[in-house]
């Protein structure tokens, strides 16, 4: 295992929405696949994935139904909804905003003052 | 959101499948972990571990999803309602108190706003009826207040007023309906073709009438309402076309109405076409309204009130340029007034309504100062534990919320139990006679008061938790922990509040007290009254002659002597007659008349007179007093000389120095050829014809039957058994004489003064039982501080007297305190008083708004109620021995 970063506040909820908007997954597949997105370098907490899961569920971001995995178990699934579809692409644009705008401040150099 | 709201009441509803579903999720979760750690060579049990460890607390993850769900206010509401009803039940006697006074208190204000909410708050049940206004002519300097509209009115504003939509005309009366054999008398009403497009609701199917039948020839066309349909048509969808005989006439029906179509307060089974002659709508009748016909009309959306009285005022003066009355009118006051509807309707009954839900929520503080004075009591009494918890910890939020809950709860019980009694409590008004108030009928116990009254109770309950919570949180800890520790009092700031709650508990129950004295008052002086007439023993019937069996003055003439005469020779019958309008009848239109060489004097103006048609022996049959001259006799109709009778109001008017015997006048309001004029050969005791409470002396005048043949008639008999034994006689006496012709509203003389005074007895006698309610509760309360104050202050009295004090001086003490606490309260209750009477002057009856033996009658009894309530807890604290007094606690 690489080196992992800790998550910004804020950001998991955009993780969970991206990792959901490729293909809808459960709980555990949402790690996995952040994981996986990231090149393993974020360390998502466990205990925190399940509320912010209900919390994006409750403000309809993401949908939850109940299915069955690949070795016939049942496991909820998630699936972005059109109104979380918009707030991925809103706080994408947002994230790479700030990205680029803290990238370029800390690329400056002396004799570009 | 309101998706969202649906969601969350869904997993309310289902909590126990989201409880496990979330169980199954995080488990699933953890497994699938282990799973993993497993195919990378962990040892299963110790991939167990792991997870678990990875995943920490499941209890914590578990909330944490709960309350991203908004689910932890719920749980922790549930937490301190089971908290708040241990709480409630440990204590049955306070909260049984407080139970019952919210119970009732609550009830009298729910019954009462069911009724002020029926009557006054609700819309007439037509789309936007704020638009629909009625109008009538008014003449107040001739004492004619209100004179309905004339026919002519409909005809001369119909399509020219623009500020209305459109206009129609009604009058309401009654028919005999139905097939030989099996007639019923029914309420009808008269309508001109837009009146259902005025009011926005048609028929449910059929047509409704047209320009066409509003003639006599060609009004054989009938609406039924769906009452009536359902009970005489078995609800036939096939009615249309069928007839039905109207006052022996068949009618073509031509359309059925809605179930919930309902004009005002009518209870008619039918509609017909308000059907007149060219004649009836000539400027000459402009004036002839009489109270029977009423215009109603709808606003054109945007025009408003003032625009539609500005354009009939503006018609009328353009109508008077030629009118040869309108010198005369003009001198009576003449003018149209246009009124909202609805409003005009209840205008009656308004004042009483809205005072009698004064009295009401007059109670409900009253209730609701006892309860926050048992709470704050009960409170003091936990003033510590709440200090010892807020100093381990519990924070503020908690404390109030556990308030609220507590109180709340306590008051939604309450507000439950007042709903049931506010259900008995429409059942006792409508004994008091509440559904024969305009609009009366409507009133409902339903689904929105029941909404009204969770949701007072919960207002309620919140405004009496604030003050609770308040103290609860007030002080700073170590003060708490030391005030009221062994030996001390209550904080000051406590007591003065229950003391100032106390004071205005008194002053309330005096308002109210001296309120109910002014009504009561009202009452009396209106029922000792005399009516002008002899009213024991006498019954009294209605007849109405339906136009086809008697077309003409003669043949109904011919009914009256026949019908006079049979009655007059039943056995116990002493005198029998026959009027067209009984005293305390409910109808009271005047009339003009024309007295032979009187000149109206400089300012005055033509008077409307009460007229009489009598028939048999009607005077005395009522018991009438004569003055002087003779009364009228059955001849008098049958006789070349016209003459009439007058009564002392009217003699007095016009001719004050001298006879009026002998003197002659004319009907209506202009002189006529000499052999028109009628001889007064009589003069009689005045008669109250409006009501008991009715003093103007509008003066009388009675004519012999056949001169003024109308519809109705009243039947009058003098018995000498009680009248209400005789009804069955009467009814079979008519019946021989016309087997059609049925009798109604027959009721004694005396019933009707009885049933006149309704509107003054039932608000007396509801604001006596509102009264009676506020003194039993601030007995209640002042004996509750009271003995809080005794029990609180044990120690402390135990010690004066170890010391030396006297039993007496102890009494003295307590019963010092309750004197002063009476005197503010008193004071205070005073000026309620005198406030409550000028917002009554408008039902009070020779009583002025303030009545200095009212007042003082009150306050002695609120005096008197209190310091009874006072005398126990004295004593209590008298009988204090101070041995155990400090070995306590």
């Amino acid at each position: 295992m690489g080196k992992t970063a800790d998550l910004l506040p804020g950001t998991l909820d955009m993780l969970i929405l991206k990792a959901v908007s490729l293909k809808p997954l459960h709980g555990y597949g949402v790690l996995l696949r952040i994981q996986q997105i990231s090149g393993d370098a974020l360390e998502i907490p466990q205990g925190s994935l399940y509320p912010a899961l209900y919390r994006l569920e409750h403000q309809d971001l993401i949908v939850a139904e109940w299915g069955q995995t690949e070795n016939n178990r049942r496991a909820k699934y998630y699936t972005l909804t059109s109104a979380g579809r918009r707030r991925l692409r809103e706080e994408t644009a947002g994230w790479n905003r700030l990205a680029s705008a803290i990238a370029s401040a800390l690329n400056t150099k002396p004799e570009e003052v | 959101m309101f998706k969202r709201i649906r969601r969350w009441f869904r997993i309310l509803t289902f909590r126990r499948e989201f409880e496990d579903g979330m169980s199954e999720e995080l488990r699933f979760h953890m497994e699938q972990f282990a799973d993993d750690l497993v195919s990378r060579g962990v040892a299963p049990e110790e991939a167990a571990r792991l997870a678990r460890i990875e995943f920490g607390s499941l209890q914590n993850v578990k909330s944490d999803c709960r309350e991203a769900r908004g689910l932890h206010l719920l749980d922790e509401l549930l937490r301190e309602s089971r908290y708040a009803t241990r709480l409630l039940r440990k204590t049955p006697g306070f909260t049984a108190t407080a139970l019952l006074t919210l119970a009732i208190c609550l009830g009298a204000n729910l019954t009462i706003f069911a009724v002020m909410d029926s009557i006054l708050l609700r819309p007439l049940p037509f789309p936007e009826a704020s638009r629909l206004v009625t109008m009538f002519n008014t003449y107040p300097k001739a004492g004619v207040d209100r004179d309905g509209s004339s026919i002519t009115n409909y005809y001369e504003r119909r399509g020219r007023i623009p500020a209305f939509a459109s206009l129609s005309l009604y009058n309401f009366g009654t028919g005999i309906i139905g097939e030989t054999g099996s007639t019923e008398r029914a309420q009808i009403t008269r309508v001109s073709p837009e009146f259902f497009s005025t009011l926005g609701v048609g028929p449910l199917f059929g047509r409704t009438f047209t320009e066409a039948e509003t003639a006599h020839e060609t009004d054989n066309v009938a609406i039924l309402t769906d009452v009536y349909w359902r009970q005489r048509f078995n609800a036939d969808p096939h009615v249309i076309g069928r007839q039905i005989r109207v006052d022996g006439v068949p009618k073509t029906i031509i359309g059925v109405l809605p179930p919930n179509f309902r004009f005002l307060s009518s209870e008619s089974r039918l509609y017909l076409p308000f059907a007149s002659r060219p004649q009836d709508r000539a400027p000459s009748e402009r004036h002839s309204g009489g109270n029977a016909k009423q215009l109603i009309a709808r606003l054109q959306p945007g025009a408003t009130l003032a625009q539609a009285q500005s354009q009939i005022d503006a018609q009328n003066a353009t109508l008077e340029v030629d009118d040869p009355q309108a010198k005369m009118m003009a001198d009576a006051g003449f003018r149209s007034l246009v009124i909202p509807l609805h409003a005009d309707h209840v205008a009656s009954v308004r004042p009483t309504l809205l005072l009698m839900q004064a009295g009401a929520l007059a109670l409900l503080l009253i209730g609701a100062i006892n309860l926050v004075n048992l709470l704050l009591i009960r409170a003091t009494g936990r003033s510590k534990e709440m200090a010892v918890r807020q100093a381990l910890g519990a924070n503020r939020r908690h404390v109030v919320s556990e308030v609220m809950v507590e109180i709340t709860l306590l008051t939604l019980a309450g507000g439950l139990l007042g709903l049931g009694l506010g259900a008995g409590g429409i059942h006792l008004l409508t004994r008091l006679g509440v559904d024969r108030l305009p609009l009366g009928a409507t009133i409902a116990f339903d689904a929105r008061l029941a909404i009204v009254a969770l949701i007072a109770a919960v207002l309620i309950g919140i405004m009496l938790a604030v003050p609770i919570a308040w103290f609860n949180l007030r002080d700073h800890l170590t003060n708490r922990l030391q005030a009221e520790s062994r030996g001390g009092t209550s904080g000051r700031s406590a007591q003065r509040l229950r003391h100032a709650f106390i004071v205005g508990q008194i002053a309330l129950a005096l308002a109210l007290l001296t309120g109910a004295g002014l009504l009561g008052l009202s009452l009396e002086r209106a029922a000792a009254v005399s009516p002008g007439f002899r009213p024991e023993h006498v019954l009294t019937g209605r007849i109405s002659f339906p136009w086809k069996s008697y077309p003409n003055p003669a043949s109904r003439l011919q009914f009256v002597e026949r019908l006079t005469k049979e009655i007059g020779q039943l056995p116990g019958v002493l005198a029998s007659g026959v009027v067209d309008n009984v005293p305390l009848s409910g109808k009271s239109g005047k009339s003009a008349a024309t007295v032979k060489g009187h000149v109206l004097r400089p300012g005055e103006s033509p008077r409307g007179h009460y007229s009489y048609a009598v028939g048999g022996d009607y005077f005395s049959a009522l018991g009438f007093s004569l003055q002087s001259g003779r009364f009228l006799t059955p001849a008098d109709s049958r006789r070349t000389q016209r003459v009439c009778v007058v009564d002392e109001d009217f003699a007095r008017y016009y001719w004050p120095n001298s006879s009026a015997v002998g003197q002659r006048l004319f009907e209506g309001g202009e002189a006529r050829a000499d052999a028109e004029a009628f001889t007064v050969v009589g003069v009689v005791g005045a008669v109250k014809q409006a009501g008991l409470t009715d003093d103007a002396a509008q003066g009388a005048i009675y004519y012999p039957y056949i001169f003024r043949t109308g519809d109705d008639i009243f039947i009058t008999a003098r018995t000498s058994l009680s009248p209400e034994s005789m009804t069955s006689m009467l009814q079979k006496t008519v019946r021989q004489i016309d087997p059609e012709l049925p009798v109604s509203d027959l009721r004694s003389m005396e019933t009707r003064i009885a049933d006149s005074l309704m509107a003054r007895r039932s608000p007396a006698l509801l604001a006596g039982i509102f009264s009676a309610i506020a003194l039993l509760l601030t007995a209640i309360g002042t004996y509750g501080v009271l003995s809080y104050a005794v029990t609180e202050r044990r120690r402390e009295i135990g010690v004066r007297m170890a010391l030396g004090a006297r039993p007496e001086q102890i009494r003295n003490q307590f019963f010092s305190l309750a004197l002063r606490l009476l005197a503010a309260g008193t004071t205070l209750g005073i000026l309620g008083g005198l406030l409550a009477g000028r917002a009554m002057r408008a039902v009070l009856y020779h009583v002025p708004p303030v009545d200095p033996a009212i007042l003082a009658g009150a306050a002695a009894i609120i005096g008197v109620v209190s310091l009874i309530a006072c005398l126990v807890p004295s004593h209590r604290a008298a009988r204090i021995s101070p041995m155990e007094a400090l070995a306590s606690q």
